[in-house]
């Protein structure tokens, strides 16, 4: 008998009780007792190798305009300085941009942001190279720099051409309606700010190769984009993800650049080579979420129902395309929200700015397309002078409608949700409550707020809806799992290990997930769009279903037995129909058997979402698989006297389908509300008139803190098997809960129209910090004193 | 609140051997697993800071570990040192700043009631903090291969995702548990000591509340006293007074390559570096001047650390007045302001995060010279007197003639803030302070609101009214003062007074807030601070 590690509870003992940690049970995260400690390995706390060197990055200091000179000697002669690149440098192809082009890893002789890389620096320590790149002489011709939306709307920049959906007449129904209304709303963007910064540590390999460690959502666009900067064929590079500290699609594509600077340097110097942003060039060289200037014109009845609405939205794309196409097209997607627009027609705009280009940022356009619709919903709430919850309740779509792109409205039960909501939060009694404390107090002010979010589920880009896993067994019945996706905090890896254990009746402890390695894996999308467990937990699954129909075929086999007769339990293998005789083999004693009679115990799995499809030149189709609702109630208190505001409830009913694992689920709906909380009140970017990103620190951007979560704060879930054919019939929630946060701002928007005794709509653009919440009360003041 | 007794640490440490920590001498002999860096050689380490032997050395205990180091800069960070030096990467660095928490440990000191531990941002402190203290990091504080309890209720609670911001979480918990005594006995914390408690530790993906979930359940876990991880390999025996030289100038405790720094335990040693090094980096709490090297990547020559000078450090209550010394921490003043000035204890409490407040000192905020620092203004709205010492001898200044301008004072080289002094209030006296931020927590003011009053039969005799954010300095508003002083005490008084707000302050706009939304929240404030002075009416409080 060969020796059985200690850490592997006895199989007799895993035989009497059901197997521990399968899909649908609240497991902790699988490095949390890592995380606890501190010993969960990020890339920065990987073992030096000896010789690492270090890299930074020199950077513009204006917005916009040629570069003259470049003059780098005092650079390259600051202490500890081993190499010095451009982008002339850069040996293959110098632009990085993922889907088109347009991101120079260098700026290319004109500067399009404040703070664009013009070059890098190696150090023999972090300080040095830090300290080196202030020491460049660079001049500038500088020209005129579009900072704004509406500069750039003026001037027709923009990164890609406009795009429009359409549903029936929206200018003739408006016009038809007996109420014509119009809007705007300016949202602004917001900082990932993901606790680990960019990170990339790139070690020569064969043959001229790389192997890049790099804190990235997308492992293969880094491994393809650094192949050709080194012009590679794309096997001599590996790019490996163990852990993430936060992603937030911050590292969907904006780690890239600093993988192939760290790569190039590598190559050149044959050494290791770390690149690390620190806080401060994390937040000014990398993109955020887009900023929105959305503007609206409705006709609606005299019961506030929408009869045509005619949208604009343009979205704050900085320099470059990046993804911006498909942010605003998401946006466009998500503009109706939960209601049906009747004739509807939508635009959307890519505005090119001199700022860093802006980015995937959970949710992804979606809460700045669905907020315009929660915005639109209040103002029809005002303007007919009812709730704003039954106006939104009287625009709900019904089964049967479609979308202004075309998807057909199926299973759409967001009003039933809604009502189990509004009942177990006690909507109405509180909302009489709140209406009585306005009236007898004269500075504090509460408002409430129920808002639903529907959120469609899927790449909008076809072809990345796909992915692969691949599963070993080894001989003393532990497996191996790797995958495309990457864990970054939300418990993928926690999450697809349990489908892999459901599948073999397994105890949890017997999976072990790997990195995500580009050539564990290949060719995989990147882990965004909520999507991580939907594929890669199919893809594992289908792994394991053909390592299960071997293992069944050469059970067959072996014992003469039907396929019926073999089954997967507690850890076992049992052979046999009759329960009295079968035979209960432990699963280690059972894979070395068939190992012994020569039977693969590994495989790769595959997943392609079915059903999909979207025709961009038409702008319809469906787009996506299925939606992800869910509902949330926020009661607030503010200070008209200062704008100062408290969150003082929150109750959150979430479809997660039958969730995978609810203590995961729930950690993800809450964080993403806190996090969409954070978007709409305390953090603000703000860039002045030279271009220059002013909230550039954890000082002067403000995520929230613990004081600043609801004193009541629930979440349930909402237990609906997902009707489309998804892992376990799970949903995604990755993003859907990030746009529960709007329930706050329409909270507080709800308290200031107080103000006016909810005559008037008052503007109140994003985020709703005290000096915007003070205006809005003073506008209210101003309107009804006028 | 420090219930850890003496008695109860001799116990735990008489199951050590006796020749561990009888002596000092016997315990650098006896401790088997010292680490020694840079072969330190040196036989005898003097234990207060080096002064008797000239040797410049860093003396550390590292979850139960004693350290030397000879080989440290001066301007080396306590996070830098562990995660390069000793390849410990437990603490993270999330923003090198002081602002997020991931680097958060417990720094322990050895007091009559045994080591009593606080949460310090390890990024922006400098490693001559731990010298002859005990620090404790994440991977350090469970016991035989057990999880403390703050880290068992995390993983219980699900309180980590990505897992980054997780260790300092767990360390600012740790501390919260073991300050509030739940090692040797239950009790309920509250969400104000938990928030408290995180108030500098930021997380991005919970949302907080499963965190403060397991704040709450690790009380009910198997309890746990680091101080036994500390003591592990022996204790330094209490003795705060021994080996303090009278003056002179003591040797560097760190001295690498042309750099130096001195942590003088007198303000005889420190007058003495002061006449040697006029142009010395003064280092108080460090949570300023920390991010010149950390954020600008500048490195000073010379540092003299104040943060031990002992008189610095104290308060005394006079008859008729407040002596705070100049080293007081935040922390400290939360504590010992409480009872007289209990609005200021209040605002102290939203100064900073708890690590900032454990570092962060009155003297350095005051002599720092900010803007939009948070002590001035209510200091000045309480005439608050300055005792400035130095090689041109004692002097003292009102505060308000302290400022002369943009981060500039009266301060000559050679001189350092002493004391601040304030007079107790009478009975008809008040102090009315407000912080406008965008996040209720750990931010920087766009308004700091200081009010005083003194309101005898319905007239107001006296007013200053002092605001940081509004100008280069924080500035009393004259004019407005002038409008209150001898009108009635009412609504209409203080609506006519704000009019002169925008005659007293011409502020700017920057990333906290514009110019407009200054001024109106400030004149909405005088109005605001006379609701509460008459009514602490319901729903009109802030």
């Amino acid at each position: 008998m060969s020796h059985v590690s200690s850490k592997v509870t006895p199989w007799e003992a895993r035989r009497q009780r059901p197997a521990k940690g399968k899909s649908g049970s609240k497991l902790a995260h699988e490095s949390a007792e890592k995380h606890v400690l501190g010993t969960a390995t990020y890339i920065d706390d990987m073992p030096e190798l000896a010789g690492t060197l270090f890299a930074a990055v020199g950077k513009s200091t204006i917005a916009h305009g040629k570069i003259l000179s470049l003059d780098l000697t005092a650079v390259r002669n600051a202490p500890g300085v081993v190499d010095v690149i451009t982008l002339e440098d850069i040996p293959g192809e110098k632009d990085i941009g993922p889907v088109f082009k347009g991101d120079p890893i260098f700026a290319d002789g004109v500067v399009e942001f404040h703070g664009q890389a013009l070059f890098a620096v190696l150090a023999e320590s972090f300080e040095q190279a830090k300290r080196a790149v202030l020491l460049a002489q660079v001049s500038y011709e500088e020209q005129p720099a579009l900072l704004t939306i509406q500069n750039a709307l003026q001037q027709n920049a923009f990164v890609r051409p406009a795009h429009s959906m359409q549903k029936g007449d929206a200018a003739s129904a408006i016009a038809a309606a007996p109420i014509q209304m119009s809007g705007e709303l300016y949202v602004k963007g917001q900082e990932h700010f993901y606790l680990e910064g960019q990170i990339s540590y790139a070690l020569p390999a064969e043959d001229g190769g790389i192997k890049l460690y790099c804190s990235s959502q997308h492992p293969t666009e880094v491994q393809k984009l650094v192949s050709e900067v080194l012009d590679l064929p794309i096997n001599h590079v590996q790019v490996e993800v163990r852990r993430m500290g936060g992603g937030f699609g911050g590292k969907e594509t904006q780690a890239a650049q600093w993988g192939c600077i760290a790569s190039v340097f590598a190559r050149r110097q044959n050494r290791p080579v770390k690149m690390r942003l620190d806080r401060q060039d994390d937040m000014v060289l990398t993109g955020k979420r887009h900023d929105f200037y959305n503007r609206y014109q409705l006709g609606i009845d005299e019961n506030g129902k929408i009869l045509g609405a005619d949208i604009e939205l343009a979205g704050f794309c900085g320099y470059s395309p990046d993804l911006s196409d498909a942010i605003v097209d998401r946006a466009m997607f998500h503009v109706d929200n939960a209601y049906d627009l009747n004739n509807a027609r939508v635009i959307g705009h890519r505005c090119k700015t001199n700022t860093v280009s802006n980015t995937a940022y959970r949710g992804f356009g979606g809460p700045q397309g669905m907020i315009f619709a929660e915005a639109m919903l209040d103002d029809i709430a005002r303007k007919v002078g009812k709730d704003p919850l039954d106006v939104r309740k009287a625009n709900f779509y019904r089964d049967g409608g479609s979308t202004h792109y075309g998807q057909p409205v199926e299973d759409f039960f967001l009003p039933e949700l809604v009502e189990q909501l509004e009942q177990d939060c006690d909507y109405r009694a509180r909302r009489a409550a709140i209406t009585e404390f306005n009236r007898t107090n004269r500075w504090k002010k509460r408002g409430l707020a129920l808002t639903p979010v529907r959120f469609g589920i899927s790449f909008t880009i076809q072809f990345l809806n796909q992915a692969g896993a691949l599963v070993h067994i080894y001989t003393d019945g532990s497996i191996h799992l790797n995958h495309g996706g990457t864990e970054m905090g939300q418990g993928l890896f926690t999450k697809v290990a349990q489908v892999v254990a459901h599948e073999f009746d397994l105890d949890i402890d017997m999976i072990q997930a790997s990195a995500t390695a580009t050539d564990k894996v290949p060719n995989t999308s990147p882990t965004a769009a909520s999507s991580g467990s939907d594929l890669n937990g199919k893809a594992a699954q289908n792994a394991c279903q053909i390592l299960k129909s071997r293992l069944v075929q050469f059970a067959q086999q072996h014992y003469q037995v039907n396929a019926g007769d073999v089954r997967f339990i507690n850890n076992h293998v049992v052979i046999g129909a009759d329960e009295n005789s079968a035979q209960w083999i432990s699963f280690a004693d059972f894979v070395t058997l068939a190992y012994q009679n020569r039977v693969s115990l590994s495989t790769t799995g595959y997943y392609a979402t079915p059903k999909i499809h979207y025709n961009r030149d038409t702008a319809s189709g469906r787009p996506f698989f299925y939606f992800a609702f869910g509902a949330c109630c926020v009661e607030v208190e503010i200070d008209t006297l200062t704008g100062e505001y408290k969150v003082l409830r929150a109750d959150i009913l979430h479809d997660v389908g039958r969730s995978l694992n609810p203590a995961i689920d729930i950690g993800q709906i809450e964080g993403g509300f806190i996090q969409g909380m954070g978007w709409l009140t305390t953090e603000e970017l703000l860039w002045d008139d030279k271009g220059r990103l002013q909230s550039n620190s954890a000082a002067t951007y403000k995520i929230p803190t613990s004081v600043d979560i609801p004193a009541h704060f629930n979440v349930q879930l909402f237990d609906r098997a997902n009707a489309e054919d998804t892992i376990y019939n799970s949903k995604a929630v990755g993003e859907p809960p990030f746009m529960h946060g709007i329930a706050v701002w329409c909270a507080l928007r709800d308290a200031v129209a107080s103000v006016a005794d909810y005559t008037i709509s008052p503007p109140l653009d994003t985020p709703a910090t005290p000096e915007r919440v003070l205006n809005a009360v003073m506008f209210c003041q101003q309107e009804s004193k006028a | 609140m420090f219930c850890y007794m003496l008695d109860q640490l001799v116990r735990k440490l008489q199951r050590i051997p006796r020749t561990e920590f009888s002596t000092e001498i016997q315990l650098c002999r006896a401790v088997p697993p010292r680490i020694r860096f840079q072969g330190v050689q040196a036989a005898r380490i003097n234990r207060a800071v080096g002064q008797k032997t000239g040797v410049s050395v860093i003396r550390f205990n590292l979850n139960g570990r004693w350290i030397e180091d000879n080989k440290i800069d001066p301007n080396c960070t306590i996070l830098k040192y562990l995660r390069t030096t000793m390849m410990q990467p437990d603490a993270k660095e999330g923003c090198a700043a002081g602002d997020c928490g991931a680097c958060t440990l417990m720094l322990g000191e050895m007091t009559e009631r045994g080591i009593e531990y606080r949460t310090l941002n390890a990024c922006i402190a400098l490693m001559a903090n731990v010298h002859e203290r005990y620090l404790l990091t994440p991977s350090g504080i469970g016991r035989a291969g057990q999880l403390h309890p703050a880290q068992q209720a995390m993983v219980d609670c699900h309180g980590s995702q990505c897992g980054f911001c997780t260790p300092g979480f767990v360390m600012s918990l740790a501390n919260l548990y073991q300050q509030t005594g739940l090692h040797v006995r239950q009790s309920v914390l509250t969400d104000e000591q938990i928030h408290a408690a995180l108030s500098g530790n930021l997380c991005r993906c919970t949302g907080y509340r499963p965190i403060i979930e397991a704040a709450h359940k690790m009380a009910a876990l198997p309890a746990c006293d680091v101080s036994e991880v500390s003591a592990h390999n022996g204790v330094q025996t209490f003795n705060p007074q021994s080996d303090v030289p009278a003056d002179g100038s003591p040797a560097a405790l760190q001295d690498v390559d042309g750099r130096r720094l001195f942590m003088p335990l007198t303000e005889e040693q420190l007058k003495a570096l002061l006449r040697d090094y006029p142009d010395a980096c003064l280092w108080a709490g460090g949570t300023d001047v920390g991010l010149e090297i950390t954020q600008r990547f500048k490195q000073f020559d010379t540092i003299i650390c104040l943060n031990r000078i002992s008189t610095l450090a104290r308060t005394q209550v006079l008859d008729e007045q407040l002596w705070l010394g100049a080293g007081v921490t935040y922390s400290q003043a939360e504590h010992e302001l409480a009872d007289l000035f209990p609005s200021f204890a209040q605002l102290l409490h939203r100064i900073g995060s708890r690590q900032i407040r454990n570092m962060g000192t009155l003297g350095g905020n005051i002599a720092n010279a900010s803007p939009i620092g948070d002590t001035p203004p209510a200091f000045l709205a309480l005439n608050a007197t300055l005792e400035i010492d130095g090689n041109h001898g004692r002097r003292e200044v009102a505060i308000n003639d302290f400022y002369l301008g943009y981060k500039q004072t009266v301060l000559q080289p050679g001189e350092y803030l002493r004391a601040i002094r304030i007079n107790k209030l009478q009975s008809s006296e008040s102090l009315t302070l407000h912080k406008i931020s965008k996040r209720y927590d750990d931010d920087i003011s766009a308004v700091m609101f200081a009010l005083f009053m003194d309101v005898q039969n319905g007239i107001i005799k006296n007013a200053r009214l002092a605001c940081g954010g509004v100008a280069a300095t924080p500035l009393r508003a004259q004019k407005t003062e002038q409008a209150l002083i001898g009108q009635p005490f009412s609504e209409n008084t203080f609506l006519q007074a704000a009019n002169f707000i925008g005659q007293d302050y011409q502020p700017l706009s920057d990333v906290r807030a514009s110019k407009e939304y200054r001024l109106q929240v400030t004149r909405n404030l005088l109005l605001k601070s006379y609701l509460e002075l008459t009514a602490g009416q319901a729903g009109d409080a802030a």
